[in-house]
């Protein structure tokens, strides 16, 4: 097989890139082992939200203009300011193409409730996470009721409602709980289900329960104003059945993240891959690049573990692996190694450097910030320390950035995967 | 002692995402989805097989939970093994029927006429649900008369021997028994390609006995398809293909996998038709095709997806003049095999479907295309289209 741009890895930042190539008209392929961290993603995109005291960063592209400047190996340096900018409204566009609707608060950060009730600053959300009406209702204080499904065991109201309530914007503001049933499950602990999110979710994109639930919330949230559930408002209806509910009730209802997998993003995932195939790309799940051959210090071809001998050629390579998470590191006794070529990685040693003593230390645990070491075009650097012109690495791959410190790795995985697509397209065209 | 080797449900991270996208845990509540029925209740049931939980019945092997698996994860073959390993035997007419297909098609192919009118009557269909529990609502695929190996003896064979380049064609038990022109469209794809078509000494590849149970017997077709192949590929550079998907799948991946058969001798000469024309026209053998003028929906069979084999047949496909191809976005077709024939699964079945019937209602196209006969069947029962196989296309543009 031929493609003038072969993407290893169907996360966020392959599949930005994959649409940015077709999209220009380049043969594009994807080739994925497994579904991406998506599915264990908040569903909004960070830019930046932390600076390296741990202060909320609040107007995320000035922050960034001076922040590069000093930090010349960052993922975000190596794209420039302006194209992460770019990359990110070329995102907002891709998603309004498959009626996704993306909101952003201008150029400044806004805020989303976690499933723990505290507060993250992100650039982009749903609409049932940010839009001007949920913001108006948070500045006025209004009533919320914080409603679960019963039998739903990945959230816990009254933890997050404690958390609320300790932040100063939250202090003044009136909280009450309520529950959801669904009558035809009869004894959820019996059920053989679990309920986690992808089966309340089901629920709810069922039209013909709308009413009853519908009702339910009404019920259950009194005279509150606004509703908060985890999310799980559905996945296929989930924008026509969001609508509804909040005509049927007449209340506000936000989307909470919750733990996975993660519905918001999902939506996120499916809208990508709807996009990507609309524009004529080819997605090979299932599989996984198990090596490829170097021709003149350019990578040739790769294989893979279901077609065997067959090679895949390209013009371009795209490495999106990910990070020791999706398989793009792995570390054993020896060290920190890149699996697929062995390219050269940026680590600490000793083993013991790897991370922090406490696990949840503000500083963020050093072999985050490990990665395949690149030039400013994202090239990996051979044995010889010279780049490979035709690989381009993107995403959690990348070192020298900690997506968990600095809010980061939405903003990252979207503009580093749009600035390799761009010289990619250069290249071929 | 726990089998170390088999410890892959350990890999398992719990992130439910194979759950997700299961297409038999979207629609019905008893099933709790793979996840739970695989690696979760595997660790209960290596202690205790009295752990056994019934639900995992519903599983139809599709294999989409192990595509979606970020882990690494081999769910349904968990599940499958589990299914055999832990159920007590049960001697069940309906299972045993279907699952021998060549049995039953050696049998039915000698009164076929008779055959296609019985299974086709409504009294008939009846006593079938009544005491069989096959439902009264699934059709039947046809018998067809005398086998395709006598076919090609009598008609085909001969031919061959002109050709300089042949390969061997595992048939399978739909085109010996049910479907003869999709054989011998093969043959007239493969001869206007100047290819020769050779068949060996072959069994049903074991799919519908690993469904139903029937572990040894699938065991023991696999030993004898393996000798019998390999013989048919001393030569390293011969080759193995098959028109049906599943075949191929059990041929390379169940006999491995599942049944923990070494194919090895086989495994690399071994390949689904479209990734061996696709291989031929990629060296410069594409004969010239005329137009065919026909607008089509493409369906993906759920085993052609695990094997990374799609991408071959759309390729080869976009390559025949006249042909408006519409590819559908990826869903299970519901039958899974013996599965849609089996009246405690029928309604599971035919809601798995659902979403894909729908989908080629509204492309409204001349006909359907996909790889797998038992698809086929399912599209064909639940939709008003007719379903071709990509090698049917491909005839008609080298038909001369």
């Amino acid at each position: 097989m031929n493609y003038d741009c072969l993407i290893v890895g169907g996360g966020f930042s392959g599949l930005t890139c994959g649409i940015r190539c077709q999209g220009a008209g380049l043969s594009t392929a994807i080739i994925s082992a497994g579904m991406s961290a998506l599915h264990f993603s908040s569903g909004s995109i960070d830019l930046v939200g932390y600076d390296h005291e741990r202060k909320i960063v609040y107007r995320p592209f000035e922050y960034l203009e001076k922040f590069t400047g000093a930090a010349p190996d960052h993922p975000y340096a190596h794209c420039g300011v302006e194209t992460v900018r770019e990359s990110l409204f070329f995102l907002k566009d891709v998603l309004a193409a498959e009626e996704m609707e993306i909101h952003n608060n201008g150029d400044e950060n806004h805020f989303h409730v976690t499933g723990m009730g505290t507060l993250k600053p992100t650039f982009f959300s749903q609409r049932s996470v940010f839009n001007s009406a949920i913001s108006q209702a948070f500045a006025r204080k209004a009533k919320i009721a914080v409603l679960n499904f019963e039998g739903y065991r990945d959230f816990y109201p009254e933890l997050a409602i404690t958390n609320l309530l300790n932040n100063s914007l939250f202090r003044d503001v009136e909280i009450s709980t309520g529950k959801l049933v669904f009558p035809d499950y009869g004894d959820p602990q019996k059920n053989p289900f679990e309920y986690r999110s992808i089966d309340v979710a089901r629920i709810f994109d069922t039209i013909q329960y709308l009413d009853e639930i519908a009702e339910q919330i009404k019920r259950e949230a009194g005279d509150a104003e606004f509703v908060a559930m985890p999310a799980f408002i559905g996945i296929q209806n989930y924008k026509k059945h969001h609508q509804i509910l909040q005509m049927l009730t007449g209340k506000l209802i936000y989307e909470i993240p919750a733990l996975p997998p993660s519905i918001l993003g999902m939506r996120l995932d499916d809208a990508l891959k709807s996009r990507f195939a609309e524009l004529g790309g080819v997605l090979i799940a299932g599989d996984m690049v198990k090596g490829g051959d170097f021709r003149g210090g350019l990578l040739d071809h790769v294989h893979t573990q279901n077609y065997g001998t067959a090679r895949l050629r390209a013009k371009a390579f795209v490495l999106s692996t990910g990070s020791f998470f999706s398989g793009g590191l792995v570390s054993d006794a020896r060290g920190i190694r890149e699996p697929i070529f062995d390219l050269r990685v940026s680590a600490t040693s000793p083993r013991s450097t790897w991370h922090s003593p406490q696990f949840l230390d503000r500083k963020g645990h050093p072999f985050l910030e490990f990665g395949v070491e690149t030039n400013g075009r994202l090239n990996p650097l051979d044995a010889g320390g010279n780049p490979v012109e035709n690989i381009f690495c993107t995403g959690a791959l990348l070192p020298h950035y900690n997506p968990i410190r600095e809010g980061s790795g939405g903003g990252v995985a979207v503009a580093t995967g749009f600035h390799a697509a761009n010289q990619i397209i250069k290249a071929c065209g | 002692m726990i089998d170390l080797e088999n410890i892959s449900f350990d890999h398992c991270i719990k992130c439910t995402v194979c759950t997700i996208y299961c297409p038999v845990a979207r629609v019905t509540h008893h099933f709790p989805g793979p996840k739970q029925s695989g690696p979760d209740t595997e660790r209960l049931r290596i202690k205790n097989p009295e752990l056994l939980d019934d639900s995992l019945r519903y599983c139809t092997n599709c294999k989409r939970c192990e595509i979606a698996c970020p882990s690494n994860v081999k769910i349904a073959d968990i599940i499958q093994s589990s299914k055999w390993k832990y159920f007590k035997k049960k001697f069940r007419i309906r299972d045993y029927f279907l699952s021998h297909t060549d049995l039953m098609g050696s049998v039915a192919v000698n009164y076929a006429t008779l055959v296609n009118f019985f299974t086709g009557l409504p009294p008939v269909k009846f006593l079938l649900d009544a005491v069989f529990l096959i439902p009264s609502k699934r059709t039947f695929p046809k018998y067809a008369r005398g086998t395709f190996r006598k076919w090609f003896r009598k008609y085909a064979q001969k031919k061959q021997a002109a050709f300089g380049t042949r390969v061997t064609y595992f048939h399978g038990c739909f085109v010996n028994y049910n479907d003869h022109s999709l054989g011998k469209d093969l043959v007239t794809v493969l001869n206007a390609m100047n290819i020769g078509v050779d068949i060996t000494r072959e069994r049903c590849c074991g799919v519908p006995l690993i469904a139903n149970g029937y572990i040894g017997k699938a065991r023991k077709n696999a030993r004898y398809n393996i000798a019998s192949l390999q013989k048919a590929v001393v030569d390293p550079g011969s080759r193995i293909v098959t028109t049906s998907s599943s075949c191929a799948f059990a041929l390379k991946y169940e006999y491995a996998n599942l049944l923990e058969m070494d194919n090895s001798s086989i495994f690399n000469q071994l390949n689904y038709i479209t990734r061996f024309i696709y291989d031929q026209f990629q060296a410069g053998n594409a004969p010239p095709m005329k137009p065919v003028t026909i607008r089509a929906a493409y369906h993906s069979p759920c085993h052609l997806e695990r094997m990374g084999g799609v991408i071959h047949t759309i390729d080869v496909l976009r390559r025949v003049p006249g042909l408006e191809l519409q590819i559908l976005h990826s869903e299970c077709c519901g039958i899974a095999g013996t599965y849609g024939f089996k009246k405690e699964y029928y309604d599971v079945s035919q809601k798995v479907g659902g979403a894909l019937f729908k989908r080629i209602e509204r492309v409204r196209p001349d006909f359907v295309i996909t790889d797998c006969e038992t698809c086929k069947w399912q599209i064909e029962m639940s939709t008003p289209y007719k379903v071709l196989h990509p090698v049917n296309i491909l005839a008609r543009a080298f038909e001369r």
